[in-house]
């Protein structure tokens, strides 16, 4: 019942890490949010809805994002996200993790 | 931690608000999907197919919600409390199972909540006053075992000076009061207290002030004597009016002033006294007049002393202490250097104790009866408990194609676990419950039957926060006994296997047997522990009644009149009891009216020494007791002649002996005619000889009869005495207590209220602990019996229930009925014998434990083990006879055809 695989968890941390990073430069809904990383990726990474709204939802129980209902650009309403003091630290500790595994990764795939 | 609590505010605003989390979790689902759809359209999608596109990749809503909903719950919770609603269903759904379940252990587990109340308010229950834990009690000991807890009044003197590690040390004894009021006299409940009683039991009185060293100065205190009264008394006697203090009161004929009121929680230091009046001992003397206890110095042993230490003092100090300055003590108060010798020769020392829970007699006589009942009831709960088990773990093995189903639908075992634990939480909860909701009821009757007219005692047996915590213990103890093996032995094993096999295997059955039928012939050795405790028990109490007291206490009546308060002396009073006889025995009913200082069983004892012609000391009960008292009361008289009222003061003093005291004081000759002398002091008396009686008990039925001489009371030496006038009736009892008060008014009115008992009472009360150990050992022994009958019936109806195939083929086969019926009924039998084998050898070794409450009854008593094991093997066969028949019911082709 709670089984859960390794690759399952690098992608879970992988998703929050550009969930973060998407909400670096203000609230945004989380359609907001899927559409930026998938315009900034140049849709290389397309978000599933049905790993994003959870990783939301368990990034605002952990206290990472802050949650508020507003109107959005065609004035209907919206959850809105917004980074916590938390979630900019967990950020930057994220970024220069990721800056670590993927030159490593790099590395390793340039060995001959 | 603060992320946890974060956490812990956001899912508990959700389990709050359910509601609008669903509704915010909709719309923000149906938010995204317009945005999705507006995009589709925008990029030219036909709209048939932004439809088919967005449900594509959406899927269902519900299982959307369900995702997210899972995440904002109390996962722990959330389970449990589905589990309890499950497992509430599941028992609904097997009343029959549920309903015994329940009661077996509210009987388990009430009938062990009643005794630990009982032993709560005797023995755990510390005093209701201040720092009870530096409270000491004082006793003496010497080469006897027994710790001895009176001591006299020049002692305890010598002791209240001591104070190195005592702050007080303070002394007390219970002493009935008659109070004059206005409508006659009355006896209430009081206490004599030293003067550094209150002090260092340091409660604050309600009004006015409480007796202090001042008031127990020799002669009271300059301004009288003064009384301090109980919270119920102030009610019930002055109505609670507030100018209560400095009224008078007259207690015992002499002039008591009110001087203050105790509130309602405070009871002394007896916790079972409960008085209504505290006195100064320095008003005993006034009180008691020519029977005081002080004037009668080191001789009279009456005092309970106790003592509150030094806040540094521990109590190996304060024993050490005591126990140093014994000799001291002694050399100090007592005059007797005689005395002194044979009680240090004797390696006398005073000792100290915890006192912390006060001090009271009751306690060295109940200990260890109620801690037996505790050890028997400890045996039904745990019989009560392995019973459930076995049951739950058979219903386990008819469940196991359930269990199954549930693992392989992705259910961990832990989950599966839980439940089950669950439903047997919720079966000792319940059970818990409705035993402490009978328990006040056991309670009471059984503090009635064990205390029931022997002592006016107020044995506080309400359910406090100690009793609860016992009685949760037993329950959580009780779940995890029934359920956790059941529990861990229905998830273990082989899924596949069990959903082949399903419900219709034997095999599961035969796999999984071997621990339900060990714990089922523990059952059985248990059962018959106590079975033969409450045979032995049983049979020793039958023993003691058919002993015999020496006399016939059927139809005897006593009444008690109390004179040494009544201005009647010497002659007058004997005239006084003289005429009372004439009159009580021309009453309806009456056949033989007599009088006696003492009665039997009455925990009074009149010793004295006397030699015998070989030079040798013996001790010699004795008794003060009107003319035709050895009729009245059936004594047979083997020779000589009875006392006469002629046998006064003047003529030469007549003695009735006992045939013990015959043959221990005169064995060579005719004892009529001789004389004996008994030496008291410098003065020496003697006696004639003038009948000899048989043997009749003097303090209790347990003790053989002692040997006893009886002195005419008309040639008592003391000027006042209290008899008790013996009637021999054949009719009713009630109306004689009136027409005896009624006699005294016309004699000499104000005599206070006799007071009746009747003989055959205090023969029984005399026997209360006896009575109470076998009656409760009798029922709980039944409720073993019925226990197991329901245990052994359940598992092997079980069991037969799965076996219905294979018997089935079986008789397909040729196999007779009666061979089927045998085959079932042999396997309870195995269990039963290996129960009583075991059972057997473990009642041999833990009714040692029994002996010292036997009367001339073995441990070993053959009929009674022999009893006991015929009743189990009736009640087993019994219980295995019903499956055993019912299997030979099945129909071969039914029981086939089902599969």
């Amino acid at each position: 019942m709670e089984r859960s695989t390794d690759s399952g968890d690098l992608i879970q941390g992988t998703l929050e890490m550009l969930v973060l990073k998407a909400l670096l430069r203000g609230p945004l809904h989380g359609y907001g949010v899927a559409e930026w990383i998938e315009q900034t990726s140049q849709q290389v990474l397309k978000v599933e809805e049905g790993a994003l709204y959870p990783a939301l939802h368990r990034m605002e129980l952990r206290g990472l994002l802050k949650a508020k209902w507003g109107a959005s650009e065609n004035n209907r309403r919206a959850k809105f996200y917004e980074l916590t003091s938390e979630g900019h630290r967990r950020l930057n500790a994220e970024t220069q993790r990721w800056a670590r595994l993927s030159s490593a990764v790099a590395f390793v795939m340039q060995a001959s | 931690m603060v992320q946890h609590l974060h956490e812990f505010v956001l899912r508990l605003k959700a389990l709050l608000f359910k509601r609008r989390l669903d509704r915010d979790m909709a719309d923000e689902l149906a938010f995204h999907q317009a945005m999705l759809r507006d995009k589709l359209l925008r990029q030219g999608v036909a709209p048939t197919e932004v439809d088919m596109e967005t449900g594509r990749r959406f899927g269902r809503a519900s299982r959307w919600h369900e995702r997210l909903r899972e995440l904002w719950q109390f996962r722990r919770f959330e389970n449990l409390v589905r589990d309890i609603s499950f497992s509430a269903r599941v028992l609904r759904k097997s009343p029959g199972f549920t309903v015994v379940a329940i009661l077996t252990l509210a009987l388990g587990v009430g009938a062990n909540t009643t005794v630990f109340s009982m032993i709560n308010g005797l023995l755990l229950r510390p005093l209701p006053v201040p720092a009870s834990n530096q409270l000491v009690v004082v006793g003496t000991k010497d080469s006897d075992p027994q710790t001895n807890y009176s001591l006299s009044e020049p002692m305890f003197r010598g002791l209240e000076r001591r104070r190195k590690v005592f702050t007080h040390v303070f002394a007390f004894n219970h002493s009935k009061m008659q109070v004059k009021g206005n409508n006659g006299v009355e006896n209430v409940q009081g206490q004599i207290v030293s003067g550094d009683f209150f002090p260092a039991l340091e409660t604050a009185p309600l009004l006015g002030r409480t007796l202090g060293p001042a008031d127990d100065v020799k002669g009271g205190n300059p301004a009288g004597f003064g009384v301090v009264i109980s919270e119920g008394f102030w009610q019930r006697w002055f109505n609670r009016a507030p100018n209560v203090i400095g009224q008078k009161l007259e207690l015992d004929n002499t002039l008591f002033t009110v001087v203050g009121v105790m509130p309602k929680q405070f009871i002394g230091a007896d916790p079972l006294d409960h008085p209504d009046l505290f006195v100064s001992m320095a008003s005993e003397p006034a009180i008691h007049g020519t029977r005081s206890l002080t004037v009668a110095g080191f001789h009279a042993w009456w005092l309970t002393v106790m003592a509150r230490m030094n806040p540094q003092a521990t109590l190996e100090q304060a024993n050490a202490d005591v126990s140093a300055n014994s000799s001291a003590i002694l050399h100090e108060v007592i005059p007797d250097a005689n005395w002194i010798a044979k009680r240090e020769q004797r390696h006398f020392r005073f000792t100290a104790e915890a006192g912390s829970k006060g001090f009271t007699y009751i306690r060295l006589f109940f200990t260890k009866p109620l801690m037996a009942v505790f050890a028997m009831c400890g045996g039904i709960l745990l019989l009560a408990c392995l019973n459930l088990a076995s049951l739950l773990m058979a219903r386990g093995t008819a469940r196991q194609k359930e269990l199954a189903t549930r693992l392989a639908m992705g259910a961990t075992r832990r989950r599966l676990v839980q439940q089950l634990l669950v439903e047997s939480f919720l079966i000792a909860v319940a059970g818990t419950a409705a035993g402490l909701v009978i328990s006040p009821l056991i309670s009471q009757a059984i503090s009635a039957l064990l205390l029931g007219g022997q002592y006016e005692t107020h044995l506080d047996t309400s359910l406090d926060l100690r009793v609860f915590a016992f009685a949760a213990l037993a329950a959580i103890g009780a779940a995890l006994l029934i359920g956790l093996i059941p529990a861990l032995r229905a998830t273990s094993g082989n899924l596949s296997d069990q959903m082949k096999h399903g419900q219709h295997t034997t095999l599961a059955y035969e796999q999984q047997a071997v621990l339900p039928r060990v714990m089922m012939a523990v059952e059985v050795a248990l059962a018959l522990m106590l079975v033969v405790g409450a045979g032995l028990l049983a049979s020793s109490l039958v023993r003691l009644y058919r002993s015999g007291a020496g006399f016939d206490p059927r139809g005897v009546e006593n009444i008690a009149f109390s004179m040494d308060q009544q201005p009647l002396k010497g002659d007058a009073l004997l005239q006084f009891y003289r005429q009372m006889g004439e009159g009580l025995s021309h009453q309806p009913g009456v056949k033989d009216v007599s009088f006696a200082w003492i009665i039997p069983f009455a925990h009074m004892v009149w010793d004295e020494d006397f030699p015998a012609p070989d030079g040798k000391v013996h001790n010699i009960y004795q008794n003060s007791v009107a003319p035709a008292y050895f009729q009245t009361m059936r004594i047979p008289f083997f020779s000589g002649r009875d006392f006469r009222w002629g046998d006064s003061g003047s003529s030469e003093r007549k003695i009735i002996l006992n045939q013990a005291a015959a043959k221990l004081l005169l064995p060579d000759h005719n004892a009529i005619g001789q004389f004996i002398t008994k030496k008291d002091g410098e003065k020496t008396f003697r006696y004639e000889v003038i009948g000899v009686v048989g043997d009749a008990k003097y303090e209790d039925l347990r003790s053989a009869a002692p040997p006893t001489a009886y002195v005419p009371m008309c040639q008592d030496d003391q000027e006042t005495r209290s008899y008790n006038a013996v009637l021999r009736t054949g009719g009713p009892a009630a109306p004689l207590v009136g027409a005896a008060h009624a006699l005294a008014e016309q004699i000499q009115p104000g005599i206070p209220m006799p007071e009746m008992t009747a003989m055959s009472d205090t023969v029984r009360d005399s026997m209360s602990a006896e009575r109470m150990m076998a009656l409760l050992s009798v029922f709980f022994a039944v409720c073993a019996l019925i226990v197991t009958a329901v245990g052994l019936y359940g598992t092997l109806a079980y069991a037969t229930e799965r076996r219905t195939i294979e018997i089935g083929i079986r008789m397909a086969l040729g196999a007779r009925r009666a061979q089927v019926a045998g085959m079932v009924f042999r396997q309870n039998a195995a269990v039963a014998l290996a129960g009583t084998a075991t059972g057997l050898i473990a009642a041999l070794l833990a009714s040692q434990a029994l002996a010292g409450f036997l009367y001339g009854t073995s441990t070993r008593d053959p009929w009674v083990l022999a009893g006991s094991i015929v009743a189990l093997a009736l009640i087993a066969s019994a219980a295995s006879l019903l499956p055993a028949v019912r299997a030979a019911g099945i129909e071969p082709m039914q029981a086939i055809r089902c599969e």
